[in-house]
């Protein structure tokens, strides 16, 4: 009975075994911590939902730059256009006068981020990656300025507030008492989220394009000579990578009922970014696990709060923490604690490498 | 054209050209490197491409295959034109070029780097990977075994397995050629194929690029080595400050006043 998970175990690299180690202790940790009572139910289970939406932001931010080395500082905002796209459509408070399903509201929100992304890739992404990464810095805060500006599109400053829950409409889920049972409902949406954005990324790295994509992050020459539109695989990429941060962005939104400017923070930007790089650039797995770390900080260090005296200024401490720990990974393991391993040849179609 | 024979210039209005090229012009500033430059290469040649340095020839490369956009004149590839298309689309079109120094893949091993040889794959498109998936794999196998089959040919098989950085600049050279026969090429441009080769490869490769040329794909080649080039290729093209000095055969060219003036006095053959 235990012997696929014995072979699965020790098939493992001695990095991974380590990872699955501490993410099962600390899962473990998280089970006790909410049974006896010192993590709150409800936001145990929001800190699970929280922990995937920031896993699907790196799986994003991988698919820029661990698949296609796109240099993009915009993840807050492309992760804000999905939010704001949901939240313009579904909420009672918005400025549209109207309001739809949260269904369309997130198919509203991965189409804007799209199309946005489209716009913006097609004078960038013939440049040097350096200008790219340049340019959607300039992006990120003209669509936070656009958002806190233009009042009349979307409430300025104040936000978009009376999200409907994603599941609010539906006939059983859309009954369950608010608190602990619709955290319940966002975590296992965001569960979905994940493992469908997982498989098909997955899909889609292991794959011809996967590997065109890798040849364009090594030497764009190279792949021009060999025939490859160097410029269509990597808008192609831009797009992907964007349409995963709004599905991000439309979550949260869902999950905090609300949405503000001030989410749009660039901070966001280099959290998801220190979480690419600690995982291991173009690794999904690693991403998966950095969007975990990168949750732990970013919540744990408020638990510190209590621990320590409260003039102690929390918040330095916690860019201190993060900035020591990517200097850490960087000086240990510049590749990241789960870099990529796999070739980029289609599963099943060699030996060692079936699905 | 007769044994012996050499012309002023190039030799155009052969019958069956797979790359014309008329009238091209390049400069950079003030400084004209690519001077009105004529020149046609036949199908089924192995052309030989030869000057001294600074006479432009990587610059013709780099022209004719995309990478820079000429200031005049046209290029046509199986008589399509192709003048300042982007490379790739040079590439469909049936040119394929190497680069000087050898492209190293990060992260990938050597029949992965294979792999993106192939032109037009069903699985590079994102919607194909989901919607097709029957063909993808069933395309992906046929590549990989012709991946396997030409790193055998190029005697390279073993390295099949190991990183493309791990390798040296010589085995390099080798994958760079199979890679570049995977694209089905009509004209293949090699840039200094054995720039830092080890003499006993030298003879090896220029067995292989004979080999392909039997199976039909045409060579442009540019090499310093004389003797290596002279052996290989007819006819040799000479270009001299940005425009073709004369074209002939080896014999002919080797002993050419005017050649050996080009390349600053001394005989070819020292």
């Amino acid at each position: 009975m235990t012997n696929p998970i014995r072979a699965w175990y020790a098939g493992l690299t001695d990095a991974e075994s380590n990872v699955a180690w501490s993410v099962g202790v600390l899962f473990v940790l998280f089970v006790l911590g909410v049974a006896s009572g010192v993590i709150n139910l409800s936001y145990g289970l929001y800190l699970l939902a929280l922990a995937g939406m920031y896993v699907l932001l790196s799986l994003g931010l991988n698919v820029h730059w661990g698949y296609a080395g796109l240099i993009d500082f915009s993840v807050a905002a492309f992760w804000g256009l999905g939010a704001y796209g949901t939240a313009l459509v579904s909420a009672r408070d918005s400025p549209l006068g109207f309001t739809v399903d949260p269904i369309v509201g997130l198919v509203v929100g991965l189409a804007l981020a799209a199309a946005v992304a489209v716009i913006i890739g097609i004078p960038t992404l013939r440049l040097r990656s350096d200008y790219l990464a340049i340019a959607t810095l300039g992006l990120a805060e003209v669509i936070r300025s656009v958002i806190n500006n233009q009042s009349t599109w979307t409430n300025g400053p104040s936000g978009i507030l009376g999200l409907p829950l994603f599941f609010g409409t539906w006939p059983i889920l859309g009954d369950v008492p608010r608190g602990a049972p619709t955290y319940a409902l966002d975590v296992c949406l965001v569960a979905v989220f994940v493992g469908v954005t997982y498989w098909a990324l997955r899909r889609l790295h292991l794959s011809p394009w996967g590997r065109t994509v890798r040849t364009i992050r090594a030497d764009e020459d190279l792949a021009e000579a060999l025939g490859k539109n160097a410029f269509r695989f990597k808008m192609e990429a831009f797009v992907v990578g964007c349409v995963v941060m709004a599905l991000a962005g439309v979550f949260y939104a869902h999950l905090q009922l609300a949405i503000t400017p001030g989410a749009l923070d660039p901070t966001q930007t280099f959290y998801v970014w220190i979480a690419v790089i600690l995982g291991g650039s173009g690794s999904n797995r690693g991403a998966f696990f950095g969007g975990l770390v990168l949750v732990l900080i970013v919540q744990g260090t408020r638990f510190l709060g209590g621990v320590l005296p409260s003039n102690f200024p929390s918040a330095a401490v916690r860019l201190l923490v993060i900035g020591v720990l990517i200097i850490a990974v960087m000086y240990a393991r510049q590749e990241g604690v789960l870099p990529a391993q796999h070739e980029l040849i289609t599963p099943g179609t060699t030996e060692g490498n079936d699905e | 054209m007769s044994d012996d024979a050499i012309a002023d210039g190039p030799v155009t209005g052969k019958p069956d050209p797979v790359l014309e090229v008329r009238g091209l012009e390049k400069a950079f500033g003030g400084l004209q490197v690519t001077d009105d430059v004529d020149l046609d290469v036949e199908r089924g040649t192995i052309t030989g491409l030869i000057g001294p340095n600074g006479a432009g020839k990587s610059t013709l490369f780099n022209l004719v295959s995309g990478f820079y956009e000429p200031d005049g004149g046209t290029v046509r590839v199986n008589g399509t034109a192709v003048t300042g298309a982007e490379p790739h689309a040079v590439a469909n079109a049936g040119l394929v070029r190497t680069f000087q120094t050898p492209r190293k893949l990060e992260g990938m091993t050597v029949r992965e780097a294979m792999l993106v040889g192939p032109q037009h794959q069903t699985g590079e498109s994102v919607l194909s990977v989901f919607t097709n998936r029957g063909q993808v794999v069933a395309e992906e196998r046929a590549n990989l075994e012709r991946a396997m089959e030409t790193l055998e040919r190029f005697e390279i098989a073993r390295f099949a397995d190991t990183p493309a950085t791990e390798l040296s600049g010589g085995q390099m050279k080798l994958v760079e050629l199979a890679r570049a026969t995977m694209t089905d090429p009509d004209i293949l441009l090699l840039d200094e194929p054995i720039a830092g080769v080890n003499p006993t490869l030298a003879n090896k490769l220029k067995g292989f690029i004979r080999d392909l040329n039997d199976d039909g794909i045409t060579f442009l080649v540019i090499e310093h080595d004389m003797d290596f080039i002279m052996d290989l290729a007819d006819p040799i093209v000479v270009l001299d400050q940005g425009s073709v000095l004369v074209e002939g055969d080896p014999g002919s060219v080797r002993t050419d006043d005017r050649v050996i003036d080009a390349y600053l006095g001394g005989p070819l053959d020292e």
